[in-house]
Protein backbone atom coordinates (compact mmCIF):
# COMPACT_ATOMS: atom_id res chain seq x y z
CA UNK A 1 0.00 0.00 0.00
CA UNK A 2 1.53 3.22 -1.04
CA UNK A 3 1.06 5.97 1.31
CA UNK A 4 0.60 9.58 0.00
CA UNK A 5 3.90 11.80 -0.45
CA UNK A 6 4.80 13.97 2.61
CA UNK A 7 5.25 17.75 1.91
CA UNK A 8 8.97 16.77 2.12
CA UNK A 9 8.97 14.66 -0.71
CA UNK A 10 7.39 16.68 -3.26
CA UNK A 11 10.28 18.50 -4.60
CA UNK A 12 12.23 15.64 -4.98
CA UNK A 13 9.99 13.97 -6.88
CA UNK A 14 9.70 17.94 -8.95
CA UNK A 15 13.74 17.42 -9.16
CA UNK A 16 13.69 14.00 -11.04
CA UNK A 17 11.22 14.99 -13.47
CA UNK A 18 13.64 18.23 -14.87
CA UNK A 19 15.63 16.53 -18.01
CA UNK A 20 19.03 15.44 -17.58
CA UNK A 21 20.29 19.02 -19.44
CA UNK A 22 18.61 21.15 -17.55
CA UNK A 23 20.32 19.22 -14.81
CA UNK A 24 23.74 18.97 -16.46
CA UNK A 25 23.53 23.20 -16.77
CA UNK A 26 23.90 23.36 -13.42
CA UNK A 27 27.73 22.24 -13.09
CA UNK A 28 28.25 25.19 -15.55
CA UNK A 29 30.41 27.83 -14.37
CA UNK A 30 29.14 31.55 -14.99
CA UNK A 31 31.35 33.79 -16.38
CA UNK A 32 30.87 37.49 -16.73
CA UNK A 33 31.54 39.45 -20.12
CA UNK A 34 34.52 42.01 -18.67
CA UNK A 35 35.04 43.11 -22.49
CA UNK A 36 32.55 46.30 -22.75
CA UNK A 37 33.97 47.53 -19.51
CA UNK A 38 37.45 47.28 -20.37
CA UNK A 39 36.73 48.99 -22.90
CA UNK A 40 35.09 51.73 -21.36
CA UNK A 41 37.15 51.69 -18.75
CA UNK A 42 40.46 52.18 -21.44
CA UNK A 43 38.43 55.42 -22.39
CA UNK A 44 38.39 56.71 -19.45
CA UNK A 45 41.64 56.26 -18.19
CA UNK A 46 43.22 57.58 -21.65
CA UNK A 47 40.70 60.86 -21.03
CA UNK A 48 42.01 61.13 -17.25
CA UNK A 49 45.61 60.60 -18.28
CA UNK A 50 45.55 63.65 -20.87
CA UNK A 51 44.26 66.21 -18.34
CA UNK A 52 46.49 64.30 -15.54
CA UNK A 53 48.68 66.78 -14.02
CA UNK A 54 51.50 65.77 -12.04
CA UNK A 55 52.02 69.52 -10.45
CA UNK A 56 48.93 70.04 -9.16
CA UNK A 57 47.08 73.55 -9.10
CA UNK A 58 49.13 75.95 -6.89
CA UNK A 59 46.22 78.87 -7.40
CA UNK A 60 43.38 79.02 -6.27
CA UNK A 61 40.61 81.30 -8.35
CA UNK A 62 37.99 82.92 -6.14
CA UNK A 63 34.51 82.52 -6.60
CA UNK A 64 33.82 86.28 -6.62
CA UNK A 65 35.26 86.29 -10.29
CA UNK A 66 34.96 84.70 -13.62
CA UNK A 67 38.54 84.96 -15.26
CA UNK A 68 39.06 86.17 -19.25
CA UNK A 69 39.89 82.70 -21.34
CA UNK A 70 43.38 83.79 -23.09
CA UNK A 71 45.50 81.45 -25.37
CA UNK A 72 48.50 81.81 -23.64
CA UNK A 73 50.80 79.03 -22.42
CA UNK A 74 53.08 80.49 -20.09
CA UNK A 75 52.64 78.54 -16.74
CA UNK A 76 51.39 80.08 -13.40
CA UNK A 77 54.05 80.69 -11.03
CA UNK A 78 53.74 80.94 -7.23
CA UNK A 79 53.09 84.76 -6.29
CA UNK A 80 51.72 87.05 -4.42
CA UNK A 81 48.15 87.23 -5.78
CA UNK A 82 46.27 90.69 -6.03
CA UNK A 83 42.01 89.62 -6.89
CA UNK A 84 40.63 92.41 -8.42
CA UNK A 85 36.61 92.36 -9.31
CA UNK A 86 34.13 95.46 -9.62
CA UNK A 87 33.89 95.71 -5.59
CA UNK A 88 36.74 95.20 -3.89
CA UNK A 89 40.96 94.85 -4.22
CA UNK A 90 41.88 91.67 -2.48
CA UNK A 91 45.56 91.39 -1.25
CA UNK A 92 46.92 87.81 -0.15
CA UNK A 93 43.05 87.01 0.68
CA UNK A 94 42.46 90.26 2.42
CA UNK A 95 40.15 93.35 1.21
CA UNK A 96 42.20 96.56 1.14
CA UNK A 97 40.68 98.56 -1.01
CA UNK A 98 36.67 98.59 -1.64
CA UNK A 99 35.93 99.59 -5.38
CA UNK A 100 33.56 103.01 -5.76
CA UNK A 101 33.40 106.03 -8.18
CA UNK A 102 36.52 107.34 -6.41
CA UNK A 103 37.92 104.50 -7.37
CA UNK A 104 37.07 104.51 -10.57
CA UNK A 105 37.51 108.25 -11.46
CA UNK A 106 41.30 108.43 -11.16
CA UNK A 107 44.16 107.33 -12.87
CA UNK A 108 47.24 107.31 -10.24
CA UNK A 109 48.40 104.32 -8.30
CA UNK A 110 46.29 103.76 -4.67
CA UNK A 111 48.01 104.80 -1.80
CA UNK A 112 46.32 102.49 0.10
CA UNK A 113 47.53 99.80 -2.12
CA UNK A 114 50.87 100.85 -2.51
CA UNK A 115 51.09 101.18 0.91
CA UNK A 116 50.39 96.86 1.61
CA UNK A 117 52.35 95.65 -1.37
CA UNK A 118 55.66 97.78 -0.02
CA UNK A 119 55.27 96.29 3.36
CA UNK A 120 54.27 92.60 1.81
CA UNK A 121 57.68 93.32 -0.24
CA UNK A 122 59.67 94.42 2.40
CA UNK A 123 58.48 91.92 4.83
CA UNK A 124 59.20 88.85 1.86
CA UNK A 125 62.67 90.99 1.25
CA UNK A 126 63.86 90.28 4.96
CA UNK A 127 62.51 86.71 5.25
CA UNK A 128 63.59 85.33 2.12
CA UNK A 129 66.53 88.03 0.97
CA UNK A 130 65.63 88.46 -2.64
CA UNK A 131 65.43 91.77 -4.35
CA UNK A 132 62.45 93.35 -5.20
CA UNK A 133 63.20 92.80 -9.45
CA UNK A 134 62.18 88.96 -8.40
CA UNK A 135 59.36 89.83 -6.77
CA UNK A 136 56.17 89.05 -9.62
CA UNK A 137 52.53 89.49 -8.82
CA UNK A 138 49.75 87.31 -10.17
CA UNK A 139 46.74 89.87 -10.89
CA UNK A 140 43.26 87.79 -11.00
CA UNK A 141 40.70 89.88 -12.43
CA UNK A 142 36.59 89.36 -13.54
CA UNK A 143 36.49 89.94 -16.79
CA UNK A 144 33.70 92.92 -16.61
CA UNK A 145 36.62 94.65 -14.24
CA UNK A 146 37.42 98.37 -16.10
CA UNK A 147 40.39 99.49 -17.88
CA UNK A 148 40.81 101.81 -15.16
CA UNK A 149 40.63 99.80 -12.50
CA UNK A 150 43.00 97.08 -13.71
CA UNK A 151 45.81 99.57 -15.05
CA UNK A 152 45.17 101.45 -11.31
CA UNK A 153 46.36 98.18 -9.63
CA UNK A 154 49.09 97.68 -12.45
CA UNK A 155 50.28 100.73 -11.74
CA UNK A 156 50.19 100.57 -7.79
CA UNK A 157 52.43 97.15 -8.21
CA UNK A 158 54.38 98.81 -10.44
CA UNK A 159 54.99 101.70 -7.95
CA UNK A 160 55.16 99.31 -4.87
CA UNK A 161 57.92 97.40 -6.60
CA UNK A 162 56.77 94.29 -8.32
CA UNK A 163 58.34 95.44 -11.51
CA UNK A 164 56.74 92.52 -13.27
CA UNK A 165 52.70 91.79 -13.14
CA UNK A 166 51.23 88.48 -14.22
CA UNK A 167 47.40 88.83 -15.91
CA UNK A 168 45.94 84.79 -14.74
CA UNK A 169 43.81 83.42 -17.64
CA UNK A 170 42.41 80.17 -18.07
CA UNK A 171 44.54 78.38 -20.89
CA UNK A 172 41.90 77.27 -24.40
CA UNK A 173 43.12 75.79 -27.02
CA UNK A 174 43.48 77.30 -30.90
CA UNK A 175 39.89 77.86 -31.98
CA UNK A 176 38.36 77.35 -28.39
CA UNK A 177 37.97 80.97 -27.14
CA UNK A 178 34.87 82.49 -28.83
CA UNK B 1 42.24 8.75 -33.05
CA UNK B 2 39.11 7.86 -34.25
CA UNK B 3 37.72 9.95 -37.86
CA UNK B 4 34.29 10.35 -38.89
CA UNK B 5 33.24 8.82 -42.02
CA UNK B 6 34.03 12.07 -44.42
CA UNK B 7 37.48 11.67 -43.11
CA UNK B 8 37.30 15.16 -41.47
CA UNK B 9 38.42 15.52 -38.14
CA UNK B 10 35.69 16.48 -35.57
CA UNK B 11 38.30 17.99 -32.88
CA UNK B 12 36.91 20.95 -31.04
CA UNK B 13 39.76 23.68 -30.78
CA UNK B 14 39.11 25.48 -27.30
CA UNK B 15 40.26 28.98 -27.72
CA UNK B 16 42.01 30.07 -24.19
CA UNK B 17 40.00 32.94 -22.61
CA UNK B 18 41.55 35.60 -21.89
CA UNK B 19 41.21 36.23 -17.79
CA UNK B 20 40.53 40.16 -17.47
CA UNK B 21 40.30 40.74 -13.97
CA UNK B 22 43.50 41.57 -13.17
CA UNK B 23 43.21 44.37 -15.92
CA UNK B 24 39.79 45.60 -14.05
CA UNK B 25 41.70 45.50 -10.48
CA UNK B 26 44.45 47.97 -12.27
CA UNK B 27 41.59 49.62 -13.48
CA UNK B 28 39.91 50.60 -10.22
CA UNK B 29 43.25 51.47 -8.57
CA UNK B 30 44.40 54.08 -11.56
CA UNK B 31 40.86 55.78 -11.98
CA UNK B 32 40.33 57.15 -8.72
CA UNK B 33 44.34 58.13 -8.92
CA UNK B 34 43.55 60.34 -12.04
CA UNK B 35 40.31 61.31 -11.32
CA UNK B 36 42.06 62.83 -8.14
CA UNK B 37 45.14 64.72 -9.98
CA UNK B 38 43.50 65.39 -13.10
CA UNK B 39 42.68 69.10 -13.86
CA UNK B 40 39.60 70.31 -15.26
CA UNK B 41 40.56 74.01 -15.44
CA UNK B 42 44.07 74.96 -16.82
CA UNK B 43 45.43 78.49 -15.26
CA UNK B 44 47.93 80.22 -17.01
CA UNK B 45 49.43 83.50 -17.30
CA UNK B 46 49.79 86.13 -19.69
CA UNK B 47 53.38 88.65 -18.26
CA UNK B 48 52.69 92.59 -19.19
CA UNK B 49 55.26 94.57 -19.47
CA UNK B 50 55.88 97.74 -16.75
CA UNK B 51 52.42 99.30 -17.35
CA UNK B 52 52.63 103.34 -17.92
CA UNK B 53 49.85 105.48 -15.85
CA UNK B 54 47.08 107.94 -17.32
CA UNK B 55 48.74 110.12 -19.95
CA UNK B 56 48.45 113.79 -19.28
CA UNK B 57 48.39 114.23 -22.67
CA UNK B 58 51.76 116.13 -22.22
CA UNK B 59 52.97 114.46 -25.57
CA UNK B 60 56.26 114.18 -24.02
CA UNK B 61 58.74 111.48 -26.00
CA UNK B 62 61.56 110.59 -23.81
CA UNK B 63 65.36 110.57 -26.85
CA UNK B 64 66.53 107.98 -24.62
CA UNK B 65 64.01 105.39 -26.77
CA UNK B 66 64.94 102.34 -27.77
CA UNK B 67 64.40 101.74 -31.71
CA UNK B 68 61.83 98.95 -30.76
CA UNK B 69 59.89 101.52 -28.41
CA UNK B 70 59.88 103.80 -31.46
CA UNK B 71 58.64 101.43 -33.71
CA UNK B 72 56.24 99.65 -31.09
CA UNK B 73 52.80 99.67 -32.16
CA UNK B 74 49.75 100.49 -30.43
CA UNK B 75 46.44 98.94 -30.24
CA UNK B 76 43.83 101.82 -29.76
CA UNK B 77 40.56 101.23 -28.53
CA UNK B 78 37.34 103.66 -27.71
CA UNK B 79 33.80 102.71 -27.17
CA UNK B 80 32.93 103.11 -30.51
CA UNK B 81 35.79 101.94 -32.74
CA UNK B 82 39.38 100.27 -32.78
CA UNK B 83 42.54 101.74 -33.99
CA UNK B 84 46.14 100.73 -34.85
CA UNK B 85 48.49 103.24 -34.30
CA UNK B 86 51.82 102.36 -36.00
CA UNK B 87 54.85 103.78 -37.30
CA UNK B 88 53.65 103.75 -40.34
CA UNK B 89 50.30 105.89 -39.63
CA UNK B 90 47.22 104.97 -37.80
CA UNK B 91 44.17 103.06 -39.02
CA UNK B 92 40.71 102.34 -38.23
CA UNK B 93 40.45 98.30 -38.00
CA UNK B 94 36.52 98.77 -37.43
CA UNK B 95 33.78 100.11 -35.28
CA UNK B 96 32.66 98.24 -32.07
CA UNK B 97 29.81 96.34 -31.66
CA UNK B 98 27.54 94.97 -29.11
CA UNK B 99 27.67 91.55 -28.88
CA UNK B 100 26.05 88.88 -26.17
CA UNK B 101 28.74 87.45 -23.70
CA UNK B 102 27.05 85.06 -21.16
CA UNK B 103 23.60 86.52 -21.37
CA UNK B 104 24.73 90.02 -21.31
CA UNK B 105 25.13 92.56 -23.48
CA UNK B 106 29.02 93.82 -23.68
CA UNK B 107 31.30 96.21 -26.36
CA UNK B 108 32.90 93.90 -28.85
CA UNK B 109 35.72 94.39 -31.61
CA UNK B 110 36.27 92.94 -34.90
CA UNK B 111 39.31 90.88 -33.76
CA UNK B 112 39.93 89.17 -36.78
CA UNK B 113 40.14 92.62 -38.66
CA UNK B 114 42.69 93.53 -36.38
CA UNK B 115 44.65 89.81 -36.48
CA UNK B 116 45.22 90.63 -40.49
CA UNK B 117 46.01 94.23 -39.62
CA UNK B 118 49.01 93.22 -37.14
CA UNK B 119 49.55 90.84 -39.72
CA UNK B 120 50.43 93.05 -42.60
CA UNK B 121 52.31 95.44 -40.15
CA UNK B 122 54.64 92.52 -39.45
CA UNK B 123 54.91 92.12 -43.09
CA UNK B 124 56.27 95.80 -43.69
CA UNK B 125 57.98 95.91 -40.46
CA UNK B 126 60.19 92.92 -41.45
CA UNK B 127 60.74 94.63 -45.00
CA UNK B 128 61.55 97.94 -43.91
CA UNK B 129 63.21 97.47 -40.40
CA UNK B 130 64.65 93.95 -40.74
CA UNK B 131 67.64 94.03 -38.04
CA UNK B 132 64.82 95.68 -35.61
CA UNK B 133 63.06 92.81 -33.52
CA UNK B 134 59.53 94.46 -32.58
CA UNK B 135 58.11 92.45 -29.61
CA UNK B 136 56.40 95.38 -27.65
CA UNK B 137 53.31 96.40 -27.86
CA UNK B 138 50.78 98.97 -26.05
CA UNK B 139 46.86 98.48 -25.21
CA UNK B 140 45.63 102.13 -25.13
CA UNK B 141 42.33 102.16 -24.16
CA UNK B 142 39.55 104.14 -22.38
CA UNK B 143 38.19 104.00 -18.90
CA UNK B 144 35.69 102.04 -19.20
CA UNK B 145 36.88 98.69 -21.92
CA UNK B 146 36.01 95.81 -20.38
CA UNK B 147 38.87 93.36 -19.20
CA UNK B 148 37.70 90.69 -21.44
CA UNK B 149 38.52 92.71 -24.40
CA UNK B 150 41.46 93.57 -23.08
CA UNK B 151 42.50 89.82 -23.25
CA UNK B 152 41.62 89.31 -26.49
CA UNK B 153 43.49 92.17 -27.62
CA UNK B 154 46.31 90.55 -26.42
CA UNK B 155 46.25 87.23 -27.52
CA UNK B 156 45.42 88.68 -30.87
CA UNK B 157 48.94 90.55 -30.84
CA UNK B 158 50.62 87.34 -29.76
CA UNK B 159 49.60 85.57 -32.67
CA UNK B 160 51.73 88.15 -34.55
CA UNK B 161 54.79 88.12 -32.28
CA UNK B 162 54.12 90.72 -30.43
CA UNK B 163 54.05 89.11 -26.97
CA UNK B 164 55.35 91.96 -24.29
CA UNK B 165 52.38 93.88 -24.20
CA UNK B 166 51.64 96.83 -21.84
CA UNK B 167 48.48 98.65 -20.63
CA UNK B 168 48.11 101.95 -20.78
CA UNK B 169 44.80 103.70 -20.03
CA UNK B 170 43.88 107.58 -21.48
CA UNK B 171 41.32 110.25 -21.50
CA UNK B 172 39.04 109.78 -24.53
CA UNK B 173 39.91 113.26 -25.62
CA UNK B 174 44.01 112.36 -25.22
CA UNK B 175 43.20 109.06 -27.25
CA UNK B 176 41.23 111.12 -29.82
CA UNK B 177 44.48 113.51 -30.10
CA UNK B 178 46.45 110.33 -30.46
CA UNK B 179 44.49 109.20 -33.31
CA UNK B 180 44.61 112.21 -34.67
CA UNK B 181 48.00 112.46 -34.66
CA UNK B 182 49.27 109.23 -35.49
CA UNK B 183 49.96 107.34 -32.69
CA UNK B 184 52.54 105.12 -33.56
CA UNK B 185 55.81 105.21 -31.61
CA UNK B 186 56.37 106.87 -27.90
CA UNK B 187 53.71 108.17 -26.03
CA UNK B 188 50.42 109.93 -26.96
Amino acid sequence: MSSAPTKRHVPLMLGYKKSKAVVRGKDKKVTLNLTSMIDMFTILVVFLLKSYSAEGQIVTVSDALTLPESRSDQKIELNLEIIVTNDAIIVDGEPIVFVDESVLSEGNPIPVLVNRLSDHLEYTRQMRGITGEEMKVNIQGDIATRAILLQRVMSSCAQAGYATQNLTVIKVEGDEEQ
Amino acid sequence: MAQAATGRSHRVRHVPELDLLPVMNLFCVIIPFLLLSASFLEISIIEMSPTEGISSGAGTTSLAQSEEQQLQPKVIMTDEEMFLGTVFGTRSIGRAFMESRDGQMVISYDYEALSEALGGFRDELNVAFPTIPVHKITILTVDDVRYDNIVRAIDVCSEHGFDQPGLQVAAYNVLQRAIATGAGGGNP
